[in-house]
């Protein structure tokens, strides 16, 4: 067996029997996700607010108006059919309900017998990455428009429901937080390499393996491997429950994804490498490892958009890594809109990468 | 004749201000069992260190099997054994996964149930390294430094801290590598234990080496006389006992009395004709002879256990 491929299992065979690394880079992503997807997806309360364009400016359009307006959960606003598709794009509208004209026409001839010739169209445009508001809407709108259908107690169907999806600039709560989810995961498997290496620098055990003649590379090699590895299995598990629990389409480019979850994950396990540069004993390690922590956590536009964030702190977010994986991620994963194009979230992390490279080279001590 | 598989000429090594090895030199033989004896803080761990490739001496020539330990480190790594005094192990892997995992780092490698079963770890073989007693641990670490059947062994404080069972056990496995035909180093503050194992010693304190040979030469070269030692007789004169043949010199410890004497058989004989004649017997009567203990003291002018 070759040592790298020997050091490397051993490498994860001590990551799966230490329950405490096993809960901080497995469970908690997970609790994390469930916890405050829960919290965003519910959003029972708030009002869905849809655009109302009324092509036909007929007294039978505004009569079907007012059955709408009495959904308690809808919040109708009239807008021209232009207006109303920018607003949406925009993120400040949920959906659009066209009603084309001529429905007055197909209203009445539906009344007089033999009403003849194919239903008309109501196009409702939704944004399919909201699954639950498009779900919601769509069983509203098609409900309202069967109840209509039976009052005019049309044979067959007068009205049916077009569904056209768009592309919207506001992502859900939910599909905004898986790809953070995995970058703040990735950011922890990454710097928390720091504690093993300084426990094992401590115990001298990094100091019995350079007694042999283990090449240096292969342990730090078969170090990048375990926690890619790690890192594979936490991609897959918070996409896995952004999918099947939260209904978050996120098979946006895969290739990508992979590629920048590779990245990610080298580029803090890098930082973690510099921790341990500095850091001198395991207690020290775990000090450090959270003061780098939360701020890159809370501070770089994973848990709300950037936008949201006062100006000064905004500086300091642009700094961050976690900023630019979150970012990468969110483009790749659900198609979220881009705080910079990918080709910089590109550079930014590897530049990232190549300064920690620089300073563990210079300041790693084995001893 | 083989060469010798260590030779090192006035090594020096300094951390900061403190010179931790001030120019020793010495070497080990071919086969036998060199032991480095001195306090904690002598320099023991330091010299091994350089000789181990772990260290980087400043000054001096240090070869290990025939190559400088500046030049051809990672060829030294591959022909010698180590076991460093704080025994640095994996603790979520089990013993046979440990051993595997070194193998793996060497071109040259005993089977795993070979080196399991010398060490006698075949009761804990599938135990997490972190559940061993102290003792199993030790026997571990000297297993790993055997897992590339080295030529030279390395071992630093093999037995600190282990209960005497356990460090006569470690004991035999250390003679039983030099049955095998390895060169073993080792450091140790243990009298008996350099005593016991060691083919020759050298003595260390303050970075240097202040003698070395065989026990026998050790002993031999500053302390010619041996003692006669009984339980102290109330009724015998001391006057009485210094007149006796052979005796240079007595002395009263802790109860007993000590007469040196360079003829052992002429002081016995006299001492027992007195004590006949007073109709007492010497109780506990024995012939010490010195020991390393005294050697480092009459070197260093302090006991070594402190």
């Amino acid at each position: 067996m070759s040592a790298l491929r020997a050091l490397t299992i051993a490498n994860i065979r001590s990551f799966l029997r230490d329950r405490a690394a096993l809960f901080w880079t497995l469970a908690f992503p997970i609790v994390f996700i469930l916890l405050f997807g829960t919290i965003f997806s519910g959003g029972g309360d708030t009002k869905l607010t849809v655009a109302w364009v009324d092509q036909d400016a007929s007294p039978a359009a505004a009569q079907l108006r007012a059955t709408f307006a009495q959904v308690s959960l809808l919040e109708l606003k009239d807008e021209p059919l232009d207006d109303a598709l920018t607003a949406m794009k925009r993120g400040d509208l949920d959906a659009v309900l066209v009603v084309p004209s001529g429905y007055a026409d197909a209203i009445a001839s539906a009344g007089s017998a033999g009403g003849s010739g194919s239903p008309l169209s109501l196009t409702l445009y939704t944004d399919p990455s909201q699954s639950n508001t498009t779900q919601t809407l769509s069983g509203v709108v098609q409900s309202l428009v069967g109840a209509q259908n039976q009052a005019l107690s049309g044979q067959p169907p007068v009205l049916r429901v077009a569904e056209k999806t768009i592309q919207t600039e506001q992502l859900s709560s939910v599909s905004y937080f898986v790809p953070s989810i995995l970058a703040m995961a990735l950011m922890q498997l990454g710097i928390f390499a720091a504690i093993p290496l300084v426990q094992q620098r401590e115990k001298l055990i990094l100091k019995r393996l350079n007694a042999t003649p283990l090449p240096r590379w292969t342990l730090v090699g078969s170090n990048v491997l375990m926690r890619l590895a790690i890192a594979a299995v936490q991609t897959v598990l918070i996409m896995a429950i952004g999918i099947v629990v939260f209904g978050v389409s996120v098979a946006g480019n895969l290739a990508a994804t992979v590629g920048f979850v590779a990245l990610g994950a080298v580029t803090f396990i890098a930082l973690g490498y510099v921790i341990a540069s500095f850091a001198r004993t395991e207690e020290a390690a775990n000090g450090m490892t959270s003061i780098v922590q939360f701020p890159l956590m809370f501070l770089s536009g994973i848990f709300f958009p950037l936008a949201f964030m006062p100006e000064w702190l905004r500086g300091v977010a642009t700094a961050m890594p976690l900023t630019y994986l979150g970012d990468a991620l969110r483009q790749t994963m659900v198609g979220g809109t881009p705080f910079v194009p990918l080709g910089v979230d590109l550079l930014v992390l590897g530049g990232w990468l190549a300064v920690c490279l620089a300073i563990s080279a210079r300041f790693f001590r084995w001893q | 004749m083989p060469a010798n598989p260590v030779e090192v000429t006035d090594a020096r090594k300094a951390f900061g201000r403190v010179q931790a090895v001030d120019g020793v030199s010495f070497h080990v033989g071919p086969g036998e069992i060199f032991g480095l004896l001195g306090p904690n803080g002598a320099g023991k761990t330091t010299t091994v260190e350089m000789l181990e490739g772990l260290t980087r001496p400043d000054g001096g020539e240090l070869r290990v099997l025939g190559l400088d330990v500046r030049h051809h480190a990672s060829e030294i790594k591959k022909r010698i054994g180590v076991q460093l005094q704080t025994a640095a192990l994996y603790p979520h892997l089990t013993v046979s996964e440990l051993i595997d995992l070194f193998s793996s780092f060497y071109p040259r490698r005993v089977p795993l149930e070979r080196v399991i079963e010398e060490l006698d770890l075949g009761e804990k073989r599938d135990a997490l390294t972190r559940t061993l007693s102290g003792g199993q641990q030790q026997r571990l670490s000297v297993a790993l430094a055997l897992v590339n059947d080295p030529e030279l062994v390395f071992l630093d404080e093999p037995t600190t801290g282990l209960d005497p069972a356990a460090r006569r056990a470690l004991w035999e496995l250390i003679e039983g590598m030099k049955r095998q035909g390895r060169s073993v180093m080792m450091t140790t503050h243990y009298m008996d234990e350099a005593e016991a194992l060691c083919d020759r010693i050298a003595i260390m304190d303050h970075g240097k080496i202040l003698d070395h040979g065989t026990v026998n030469e050790l002993i031999g070269r500053r302390f010619h006389e041996r003692a006669v030692q009984f339980e102290q007789l109330p009724g015998l004169e001391e006057t009485r006992l210094a007149a006796l043949t052979g005796v240079s010199s007595v002395k009263h410890e802790d109860g007993t009395t000590l007469l040196f004497t360079a003829d052992v058989p002429a002081t016995i004989g006299a001492l027992l004709e007195v004590t006949e004649s007073l109709g007492v017997e010497p109780h506990g009567l024995l012939v010490r002879r010195a020991t390393l203990e005294d050697v480092f003291l009459q070197l260093t002018g302090r006991a070594l256990r402190d």
